[in-house]
């Protein structure tokens, strides 16, 4: 699992600025998403007020909005205990959702929900063991190598948007948001993610929609 | 550390919540409509302005690597990762090997 080298970054760099390695180990299961752990830990270490750090990392996890959105009627059963669904959400990360996004429609409605959970669930667990294992390596791990994993975070999800991404609405909305997204973050870098993805994927939807009318 | 630990799952319950709103809102509207387009756009648009944005102006660690270095490290994994047909192992170890070089070429130890 390579995003579990990501995980390893966090660990290491949770050590090296005196967080401790439960409070670590809490966020991965709580949060279980990178950049929103990233944030409160670069926050947490300025000083950041709580309050503002909870806001900050929440609107960082707005993306799982319409993730969910997106993903759910692929997922969704008529039968089946609802708790089991709202559990399930929980582990929507961006690797599980890629991946269910390509995989799950070629599956039989039946099987979709628990290959989903089964993949996620590892990453889950793996994440979780990474987060400690970076906590313990970080003392023999050169900066620079520390550095190196943090980039792997940002470099993955690169390579797995450019190469998994097949529909034409996926790519014209990555092109979109990757314009939009640092363009909004110099005026308002607090709402960028929130207003890039809006502005962005709404650009996109529409200037598809208007290519096919005409 | 009971204040941290609060911090921590206030943080959990906030980014948990956008996951429930997603499972809330997707049962009320039907899975072929528009919208559901829509929003996979938005989702796409969010995660590709995230990434670049810490790819061109990142904070934390990351900032004390050069533009350039980043760029170059990225688009050599990139190139590695189409060439070894899609292996996201490979891609990024190429990725991690050349950002730690180029920064070390910088830093002599």
């Amino acid at each position: 699992m390579v995003l579990a080298a990501g995980y390893l970054g966090f660990g290491a760099l949770a050590n090296g600025s005196a967080f401790p390695l439960w409070a670590a180990l809490l966020s991965t299961l709580t949060i279980f998403a990178l950049p929103g752990q990233l944030a409160m830990l670069e926050m947490s270490i300025a000083g950041a007020p709580p309050l503002v750090i909870v806001i900050t990392v929440s609107l960082t996890a707005a993306r799982f909005l319409p993730m969910t959105v997106a993903l759910l009627p692929t997922l969704r059963s008529r039968d089946g205990p609802r708790w089991r669904i709202y559990a399930a959400v929980h582990l929507l990360a961006m690797t599980g959702w890629a991946a269910s996004m390509r995989r799950c429609p070629e599956l039989p409605q039946a099987e979709r929900l628990p290959w989903f959970v089964g993949f996620a669930l590892t990453n889950w667990v793996c994440c979780l063991v990474a987060t400690a294992v970076g906590y313990a390596l970080a003392h023999s791990m050169p900066p620079l190598v520390r550095q190196g994993l943090v980039f792997v975070g940002p470099l993955y999800f690169v390579l797995i948007l450019t190469g998994e991404t097949r529909s034409r609405h996926g790519i014209a909305a990555l092109a979109c948001g990757a314009v939009a997204g640092p363009l909004i973050y110099t005026v308002a870098p607090e709402w960028s993610v929130l207003l890039g993805g809006l502005i962005g994927g709404t650009i996109a939807f529409l200037a598809l929609r208007s290519g096919k009318r005409a | 550390m009971p204040d941290l630990a609060l911090l921590v799952i206030a943080c959990g319950i906030g980014t948990y919540v956008w996951r429930g709103a997603g499972l809330l809102i997707s049962g009320r509207v039907r899975a072929d409509s528009q919208f559901f387009v829509w929003a996979g756009c938005v989702a796409y648009a969010m995660i590709a302005g995230l990434t670049v944005r810490i790819m061109l102006l990142p904070g934390g660690t990351l900032a004390d690597t050069r533009l350039w270095e980043r760029l170059l490290a990225c688009a050599v994994a990139l190139a590695v990762y189409f060439i070894v047909r899609r292996n996201l192992f490979v891609g990024i170890a190429t990725g991690f090997a050349v950002l730690v070089a180029l920064s070390s070429a910088r830093h002599p130890l």
